[in-house]
């Protein structure tokens, strides 16, 4: 008797395993519920809204200085990149000139923050596939160098608010410069522990390859953005398409995988990261002195009537900021288009026929920060 | 309520110059009425609440526009006169962008759905219509997204949604034993206030 | 029922239960006192607290589990389960969404267990406790021990309510099951 035959003798239930709220693969207050027929998965139903705090809500109660503190703790990894798309859209809609010296700041800040984001990805990444630990401790190991240099500039390791409409609040420590230089060259170290760990182990590649793969299409019609668009094959980047900030003045190449699979993805954050360096290094030569605020910042920041969609690219894709102003200190509505709930929506496309252990790493791939998908 | 802005004021509608999408717009759909104007960054085109669904279908498939990206969808609370709902569009092709506003009266909240058009809207769709109240026609599962499934009544985003009290004393709902302050740990005697006496309800 | 009225029933408060321990019924009390000295010094040298990081203070939680400020040393060993577990780090906000799991993880703990409460959503809402989904503390729904204030608490902050956690149990040695 061939497979086939004995499975259709066989009389069997679809049973719903419910990967809870609380679980260990360390992705925050997410559920799925799996309906699986043996190891096959044949449905998928997420639930989310476990975290759903209200920022767009509360930003309404805040003028736009106070606002940036709903911005870091929504995108509670890539801190620097929320706070800088927030000050942009303000500084569009406003029309505020952004002092050199402090955009150079902001683009190190918040380049280096997209390494750390991604050092948390292969970390947690690396944990959900099996390697319990090993590589979440390399991660945190890099992650703290460069989060002295954020505590040193900013005053708090995690939710910095250091950014301002129209610059940054106060100007960087003496020896800002020789520590970025430093931090470069022990991130290109890290990387490549973490490369060598990883890229070319054999159950990695196994537990990875052609997992999980999406069509160009598909993903184009889902909102995919970010390092899950790149993966499929499309070379789109905020920072080369729509140029914002200074970053049209670096030499940076973009990543893209071919298949769209997990592993792709996987690759396509690992060169980033070298990237990442490459604008920094080229940024710290670059960084100009001078003023960090405008000369003539107003006391009272009030914005002309309008609407504004700003958006850049965050470690996870495409963030944005929808800013409604009716005049007044505060916005009128301020939505955050949500990278991560974008890339969550065709999670049932690269679930369903895969198995029950795939299901955990096709979610460890699209990279999902909870305080984003709920806002 | 939420705080009442300084005069609220719309911005003026500047009309767009001459050779950007909303060109595009007026050539593919001739018999459609809308209202361009240049915001900051990109064109914004307001639309009938009929015309959505044709006006959607067409900016994805004809070629000339080719607007395959959905990037966001919202919907703004403008009180008694009505809510907008907002969709910003892309296209990787032409690399032009655009932003489609309708505006929805305030009694008779339903417009078409667009997740029949983008399969990303689906999510943001079933978000919009829990924080507002809008029904999107046509939407294949219009569940809540972010709340309890079953709380159907409830719509935070909207400007008559208060905002909550602040309770005053932590504990004070598991009685009065558990809200008694136990022993103060060395060094913090200062800090530390009266033992909980007026904790008990 | 509406979903508010509901929800009022699933935010209930969770039944504090003080059970005791068959060795203070069965043992005269000069044994007791070195046997509370003796369990009491056990458990607080080997807290496995449920991993149970709910938003942003999850990271410092992580931060300090790692080789830079390590918890192992103390005994932490972070455990997924919670009918393994000792402790209930609190980290995030609880919103009313996740109220009912939070009680059923409490729920599921067996006895002796402690429950921490880490940055400012834990204690009391935090930055969000003026919208109207967020639970303003974890404890309106379950009995806190320690609570640790910060926005996120540092990771050494964290170890100091995690010792805090430790003399309180040493203190309340005779009190405990």
């Amino acid at each position: 008797m061939t497979a086939t035959d004995q499975e259709r003798d066989l009389e069997t239930l679809d049973i719903h395993v419910n990967v809870g709220p609380q679980h260990p693969a360390t992705h925050g207050v997410f559920r799925m519920v799996l309906t699986v027929s043996g190891e096959k998965v044949v449905g998928v139903v997420p639930h989310i809204g476990y975290m759903h705090r209200g920022a767009e809500k509360l930003s309404e109660t805040m003028d736009y200085r106070q606002g940036i503190i709903y911005q870091d703790r929504t995108e509670y990894l890539a801190q620097f990149n929320a706070e800088h798309c927030y000050c942009l859209a303000i500084e569009k809609l406003g029309g505020i000139e952004v002092p050199e010296r402090a955009e150079y700041i902001r683009v190190i800040l918040a380049e280096l923050n997209r390494i750390t984001s991604h050092y948390m990805f292969v970390g947690a990444f690396a944990t959900d596939i099996g390697v319990y630990g090993t590589a979440f401790t390399y991660a945190f190991r890099e992650r703290e160098y460069i989060q002295e240099i954020f505590e040193a500039v900013s005053g708090d390791r995690m939710m910095y608010g250091y950014f301002r409409p129209g610059g940054v609040v106060w100007d960087v420590t003496q020896d800002f410069k020789d520590r970025v230089r430093w931090v470069c060259k022990q991130t290109r170290v890290g990387i490549d522990d973490l490369d060598r760990l990883l890229t070319t182990n054999e159950i990695f590649l196994t537990r990875c390859r052609d997992i999980g793969a999406i069509s160009l299409e598909d993903a184009v019609d889902y909102g995919l953005s970010g390092p899950m668009l790149r993966a499929c094959g499309l070379p789109h980047d905020l920072r080369r398409v729509e140029p914002y900030s200074i970053y049209d003045r670096f030499d940076f190449d973009i990543p893209t995988g071919t298949n769209g699979d997990v592993y792709d993805r996987y690759l396509v954050r690992m060169e980033e990261m070298r990237q990442s360096v490459r604008i920094v290094e080229q940024a710290i030569e670059q960084m100009p002195d001078g003023p960090i605020m405008p000369e003539k910042a107003p006391r009272r920041l009030r914005l002309p009537p309008g609407e504004v969609y700003m958006r850049t690219e965050n470690p996870r894709g495409e963030y944005g900021i929808y800013l409604v102003s009716k005049g007044g200190e505060k916005p009128y509505r301020l939505k955050i288009r949500s990278s991560c709930l974008s890339n969550l929506t065709a999670l049932r496309q690269m679930v369903v026929g895969q198995y029950v252990a795939d299901a955990v790493v096709i979610l460890g791939s699209v990279d999902i920060v909870l305080g984003e998908v709920d806002r | 309520m939420t705080s009442p802005h300084e005069g609220p004021q719309e911005a003026p509608i500047v009309p767009p110059p001459p050779g950007t999408i909303a060109d595009t717009f007026r050539e593919v759909l001739p018999d459609v009425e809308f209202t361009a104007t240049q915001g900051t960054g990109d064109v914004i085109l307001i639309i009938g609440r009929a015309d959505v669904p044709r006006v959607l279908q067409l900016a994805k498939d004809d070629p000339r526009l080719d607007l395959k990206y959905l990037r966001c969808l919202l919907g703004i609370d403008h009180m008694e006169a009505g809510i907008e709902v907002v969709y910003q569009l892309y296209s990787f092709t032409h690399k032009h962008g655009v932003t489609i506003k309708t505006r929805l009266p305030a009694d008779d909240l339903h417009v078409a759905s667009a997740a029949p058009v983008w399969k990303g809207a689906d999510w943001l769709e079933r978000e919009t219509a829990e924080m507002f109240g809008i029904v999107f026609d046509g939407h294949p599962n219009p569940v809540p997204l972010l709340l309890p499934e079953d709380m159907t009544d409830h719509h935070p985003l909207r400007k008559d949604n208060p905002f909550a009290q602040v309770e005053e004393w932590q504990g004070s709902r598991l009685g009065p034993e558990a809200a008694k302050l136990g022993h103060i740990p060395a060094g913090y005697e200062s800090i530390a206030g009266e033992s909980g006496e007026e904790s008990s309800e | 029922m509406t979903g508010r009225e509901r929800e009022a029933e699933r935010l209930r408060p969770v039944e504090v239960q003080r059970p005791r321990a068959l060795y203070r019924e069965v043992l005269p009390g000069v044994i007791q006192a070195p046997a509370d000295f003796l369990l009491a010094m056990a458990r607080k040298s080997s807290i496995w607290p449920m991993t149970f990081g709910l938003a942003c203070c999850a990271i410092e939680m992580m931060s300090a589990y790692m080789s830079h400020h390590d918890l192992d040393r103390f005994g932490i060993v972070p455990w997924a389960s919670p009918r393994q577990a000792d402790v209930m780090i609190v980290a995030g906000t609880v919103t009313k969404k996740m109220g009912p799991s939070v009680k059923l993880l409490y729920e599921q703990m067996p006895n002796p267990k402690w429950v921490l409460a880490m940055g400012s959503c834990a204690t009391n809402g935090g930055p969000y406790t003026r919208y109207d989904r967020v639970v303003q503390g974890v404890d309106k729904l379950i009995p806190v021990d320690v609570y640790v204030p910060g926005c996120p608490p540092r990771p050494e902050a964290l170890i100091e309510g995690l010792v805090c956690l430790q003399e309180k149990i040493m203190r309340d040695r005779g009190s405990i099951g």
